[in-house]
């Protein structure tokens, strides 16, 4: 019977990598996705101009509120209906990627809030121009404050990807491997624990990497 | 033509047949926070047990539980638990409960939410209960009070109050979870969205006119968006509040919105 728990991970290592190798780039992608435009969301959060504010926060009450599923429904076959050629993969990371903007937009503008007014005071009246000043001078230190904040929602992420799996997109990740694993070998509990060890690999990997990164630039807040 | 748009939504009963879904969510959420509260704080108090085994096996039963996507909990307690259980479920589930819980299968769904969810919770009561100055608990034992006098007196009505707004946001999250067990086909908004695009002059929902896939799932959206950003606009009064209460205190250990995690 023990023998039978490693057989399932050994028979079928190759489905289960392929399936870590999908669930990483998914991850991968769609972060950096988050981060360009969850960069973007949070400089609009915090511009001078109302409008721009306003069009911020539209964004990050849309994207934070919705559930990720209802979102991979409308960007998939929402979107295929209506005569937009999109494929699974990239309807699924711009869902997992725009979703996860709008918390990284939140936990940036909370980091641009922690760096002293008297900084962009300065920097002001020293002739930077506003956007010269959010890139050179509050942003870098903003950065500093939400690593810890931005490691939560990477492993959140690596969470959220298994839905891009199991749901309609059917993506072969690792979720979808360790289903269809089951399904073959009828070995439930297995499949499933060497999937969920996947994940926890790849939550694991994140937080030490998130905690060396903390203890080399963090400040605390 | 361009009032064709959300046509669907009055043709037949399609409207009160999404939002009845809807309801089904609203109601799968609260009985997951209400049980995830109650066995989260049991997961705090024996991760903060003194017994060096009792805490490293809480606090190893607590890491373990969060890291997990909640699909994967959801589909392998779909698989896993015997048909029996489910059957014991269908029996012993009182008539009144709601009917979506009248089906086995509520019983994979919503244990996963609880397992999952009392998992976080547990974090952000521990998160609460340490925010308390050491001098709390020391002057409880000096007043001779036991520990779990202390404990029940003195530090849960505290700690736990500041958990409250962190509380709130885990519930906007779980709201959006509770799409997850259409996955298990229980059936809520998600499947019932479904239904009502599948075919024009759906059986279900009486409905004659087609269902564009991307108008009912947007309006699904705004369902959830609606409740969700009244319960983040709560989540923050009771922020502002709680800071207010506490002035002692200038920066809550326990946030509530901007460390909400997806």
């Amino acid at each position: 019977m023990p023998f039978a728990f490693f057989d399932v991970l050994t028979d079928n290592f190759d489905a289960f990598a392929t399936g870590f190798g999908t669930t990483l780039r998914i991850v991968v992608l769609s972060f950096v996705i988050a981060m360009v435009v969850g960069t973007l969301v949070a400089a609009f959060r915090v511009a001078p101009n109302p409008w721009l504010q306003r069009l911020g926060a539209i964004y990050v009450e849309f994207f934070r509120n919705i559930p990720l599923l209802v979102l991979l429904f409308i960007s998939f076959p929402g979107l295929r209906r209506a005569g937009v050629e999109i494929t699974a993969i990239v309807a699924g990371v711009a869902s997992l990627g725009l979703y996860t903007a709008a918390y990284v937009a939140e936990a940036l503008r909370s980091g641009v809030f922690s760096v002293s007014k008297g900084q962009i005071e300065a920097s002001l009246s020293l002739g930077f121009s506003y956007p010269q000043t959010l890139r050179r001078i509050v942003l870098p230190q903003a950065f500093r404050t939400v690593i810890s904040p931005l490691g939560s929602l990477i492993i959140a992420m690596i969470k959220n990807s298994a839905i891009l799996g199991g749901s309609i997109l059917a993506l072969d990740d690792l979720l979808k491997a360790g289903r269809v694993i089951q399904s073959r070998t009828f070995e439930t509990v297995p499949s499933f624990v060497w999937a969920a060890a996947g994940y926890l690999i790849l939550t694991g990997l994140a937080t030490v990497a998130i905690r060396r990164l903390e203890t080399r630039y963090a400040v605390r807040r | 033509m361009t009032f064709a748009v959300f046509e669907w939504l009055n043709s037949g009963n399609n409207l009160s047949f999404i939002l009845e879904g809807f309801a089904i969510n609203l109601e799968i959420a609260l009985v997951a926070i209400l049980l995830a509260l109650v066995a989260g704080l049991a997961l705090a108090l024996l991760r903060l047990s003194r017994n060096r085994l009792v805490s490293t096996v809480a606090g190893l039963w607590v890491d373990l539980f969060r890291n997990l996507p909640l699909l994967l909990l959801i589909l392998f307690l779909f698989l896993w638990i015997p048909q029996g259980w489910r059957n014991t479920w269908e029996n012993t589930i009182p008539g009144w409960a709601p009917e979506a819980f009248q089906s086995g299968l509520m019983l994979a769904g919503l244990s996963g939410l609880v397992l999952y969810n009392s998992a976080v919770l547990a974090e952000i009561m521990r998160a609460g209960i340490l925010s308390l100055p050491r001098g709390q608990a020391e002057a409880a034992s000096a007043l001779g009070l036991g520990y779990r006098q202390s404990m029940l007196h003195v530090i849960l009505p505290q700690g736990l109050r500041r958990m409250v707004p962190a509380t709130v946001s885990q519930l906007i999250t779980l709201n959006k979870d509770t799409t997850l067990v259409s996955i298990i086909a229980i059936t809520e908004v998600m499947r019932r969205a479904r239904t009502v695009t599948a075919t024009s002059g759906n059986p279900f929902t009486g409905g004659g006119v087609d269902a564009p896939i991307l108008e009912v799932f947007i309006f699904v959206g705004l369902l959830f968006i609606a409740v969700n950003f009244a319960l983040s606009r709560l989540s923050k009064r009771l922020e502002v509040r709680e800071r207010r209460r506490s002035g002692s205190v200038p920066k809550p250990q326990v946030r509530g919105l901007e460390e909400q995690v997806a």
